[in-house]
C-alpha cells in the first residue's frame, strides 16, 4: 500500500515537473532576452489589489520610499509567484502613488 | 545751489553703489541656489541605484495563559529580513529568527537564506535554504503580522506535519493562464531526516532545512497554484517524493541509516468572498517501512486547518475562527484545536490579537491545555 502511495506521489511530482518545464520552454527561455518593458501604473493598481490581499492586508503606498518598494516588490515576486511584468507594473503604481 | 548739487551727486553715487551691491548679492544667491540644485540632484541618486539594500521583517510580543499553568508575558520572535538587490537580476534574501527561551537565553536561527536569480519574466532560480513551498502556511502565512491568529494551526508548527524548510535549488515563478494566473515552485533538496524515539519508533520528521543529505538521496517536490482574480480564489496542489533516513548521534558525529521512502502531498485554497477571508490547507508527510531499520515501521503525519476571518466595515475590528487537526503515529502527539480570535487592526502592518484556543487530544485524554493568548504583531 505504502509502495503504491509512494509511486502515486512520484507520478504527481513528475507530472508537475513536466508541466512546468514545458511552460518554461514555451514562455521563458524561448525569449531571447528578458522583457524590459517598463511598468504600467494602471495595470499595477489592478495587480496590487488582486495580489497583495491574497495573503495579507494591503500596504499603503506611502508606507515605504520609492527605492524600498523595488526590493519589497521583488521579494513579493518570489513569495506570490508574480511575473516580471506584474512586478514592474506594481512598482510603477506604488511609486506613482507615493 | 552748490549745496543742492553736491547733495544730488552724493545721492546718485549712493544709489549706484547700492545697485552694484544688490547685483553682487543677487549673483551670490544665484550661485548658492545653483550649488544647492547640484547637491539636490546628487542626493536623488538613492532613488535609482543599481544596488539596493533594504531591511524588512516582523516581530511579536504577548501574553499566554495556559489552563493549569500560570500565565506569562512572552517575546515571540524578532525576524529581520535582509534584502540586497542588484538591478533586476539578482537578490539575496535572508531572514533570521531571534527569540528568547523560557530561561531567558537568546536563540538565533536562519529561517531562510537564498540567492535569487531572476532568469526571465516567468522564472527565478532560488538557491540556498528556502521555506518549503509545499502548501501556503509555512511559506507565506506564518509571519505574525500576516497570521490572523496568535499561533500556528496544530500540525503546522516546526517539525510537525507541514515541512518547514529545505536546502537545495528551486525554480519559482508565474505565468498567465486564461482569466487567471498560474504560479509554480519546483525544487530538489536534501530532504528531511527522522528522529528516533527509543527503542524502535520514529518520533518525528525533522524539516529544518538540513545542510547535509545524510543518506544521499534527494527529495524532489513542488507546488502548482492557480489564482482567479475575478473570483479572488486561490487553489494549490503540492507534492514531494524522495528518500529520508533516521539520524542518530550528535552534531559533528551524526550517523545515518540507508534511505527509506518519503512522500508529501498537500492541497490548499484561499477565497475572499463577501468580506470574508476563508482559507484552508491539508498536508500529509509519509515515511515508508524499512525492515532493516532500528525503527522498521514508518507512518503518516497529517494535518489540516480551515480558517475564516471577517473585518467589519468601516472598523478596525476583525473576527477570526480556525479549526485544525493533527494526527501522527503517536497518540500522545495528536491534537485538534478550535481557536477563536478578535483582532484590532491598528494599521495594515500592526495588529493586536486576543485568542482563545480549545486544545484536545481525543486519543490520549489530554485535558487542561486550553489557552488564552494576547499578541501584538508588527511587520516592517
Amino acid at each position: 500500500m505504502k509502495k503504491q502511495s509512494h509511486n502515486t506521489v512520484k507520478s504527481i511530482v513528475a507530472a508537475v515537473f513536466l508541466l512546468a518545464t514545458t511552460t518554461l520552454l514555451n514562455t521563458g527561455f524561448a525569449a531571447e532576452k528578458p522583457n524590459t518593458e517598463g511598468g504600467d501604473a494602471a495595470r499595477g493598481a489592478k495587480s496590487w489589489v488582486d495580489n497583495c490581499m491574497r495573503c495579507h492586508n494591503a500596504r499603503d503606498p506611502k508606507e515605504l520610499r520609492d527605492d524600498q518598494w523595488i526590493t519589497t516588490t521583488y521579494h513579493m515576486r518570489i513569495r506570490a509567484g508574480l511575473t516580471g511584468q506584474e512586478t514592474r507594473d506594481i512598482i510603477a503604481f506604488l511609486q506613482m502613488s507615493n | 545751489m552748490k549745496i543742492k548739487l553736491i547733495t544730488l551727486a552724493c545721492m546718485l553715487g549712493l544709489a549706484v553703489s547700492t545697485s552694484a551691491t544688490a547685483a553682487s548679492e543677487l549673483e551670490k544667491l544665484r550661485s548658492e541656489v545653483d550649488a544647492l540644485n547640484t547637491k539636490a540632484k546628487e542626493w536623488e541618486e538613492w532613488k535609482a541605484p543599481k544596488t539596493l539594500v533594504h531591511l524588512a521583517g516582523y516581530a511579536d510580543v504577548g501574553y499566554v495563559d495556559t489552563e493549569a499553568e500560570s500565565g506569562s508575558f512572552n517575546v515571540g520572535t524578532f525576524s529581520p529580513i535582509f534584502h540586497y538587490q542588484f538591478s533586476d537580476m539578482v537578490m539575496l534574501e535572508a531572514e533570521l529568527e531571534i527569540g528568547i527561551d523560557e530561561g531567558g537565553k537568546s536563540e538565533v536561527g536562519v529561517d531562510y537564506l537564498t540567492i535569487d536569480y531572476f532568469m526571465n519574466d516567468y522564472a527565478a532560480l532560488i538557491v540556498g535554504k528556502f521555506l518549503s513551498p509545499l502548501g501556503q502556511f509555512r511559506q507565506n502565512l506564518h509571519p505574525s503580522w500576516i497570521n490572523k491568529m496568535a499561533s500556528a494551526p496544530v500540525g503546522f508548527g516546526h517539525d510537525q506535519a507541514a515541512p518547514n524548510a529545505e536546502v537545495g535549488i528551486m525554480v519559482k515563478g508565474g505565468f498567465k493562464t486564461g482569466n487567471g494566473t498560474s504560479n509554480y515552485a519546483l525544487y530538489v533538496g536534501n530532504g528531511p531526516t527522522l528522529e528516533l524515539e527509543a527503542p524502535d519508533e520514529i518520533e518525528m520528521i525533522e524539516t529544518p532545512g538540513l545542510n547535509k543529505d545524510g543518506e544521499g538521496k534527494k527529495v524532489v517536490g513542488g507546488r502548482y497554484g492557480l489564482f482567479f482574480p475575478e473570483q479572488q480564489l486561490d487553489i494549490g496542489l503540492s507534492a514531494a517524493s524522495g528518500e529520508t533516513s533516521i539520524r542518530q548521534g550528535s552534531s559533528g558525529s551524526y550517523t545515518y541509516e540507508p534511505g527509506r521512502s518519503y512522500d508529501a502531498l498537500g492541497f490548499d485554497f484561499a477565497w475572499r468572498v463577501v468580506g470574508f477571508d476563508i482559507r484552508g490547507e491539508y498536508i500529509k508527510q509519509e515515511v515508508g517501512d524499512d525492515v532493516t531499520s532500528v525503527a522498521p515501521t514508518g507512518g503518516e503525519w497529517v494535518a489540516w486547518y480551515v480558517q475564516a476571518a471577517y473585518k467589519f466595515n468601516n472598523s478596525n475590528w476583525e473576527a477570526a475562527l480556525r479549526l485544525s487537526d493533527y494526527d501522527t503515529p503517536h497518540a500522545s502527539q495528536d491534537r485538534n484545536q478550535t481557536a477563536i480570535g478578535v483582532n484590532y487592526v491598528f494599521s495594515s502592518n500592526f495588529i493586536g490579537k486576543l485568542n482563545f484556543e480549545i486544545n484536545e487530544n481525543p486519543n490520549a485524554g489530554l485535558t487542561a491545555s486550553d489557552r488564552t493568548l494576547v499578541q501584538l504583531a508588527y511587520g516592517f
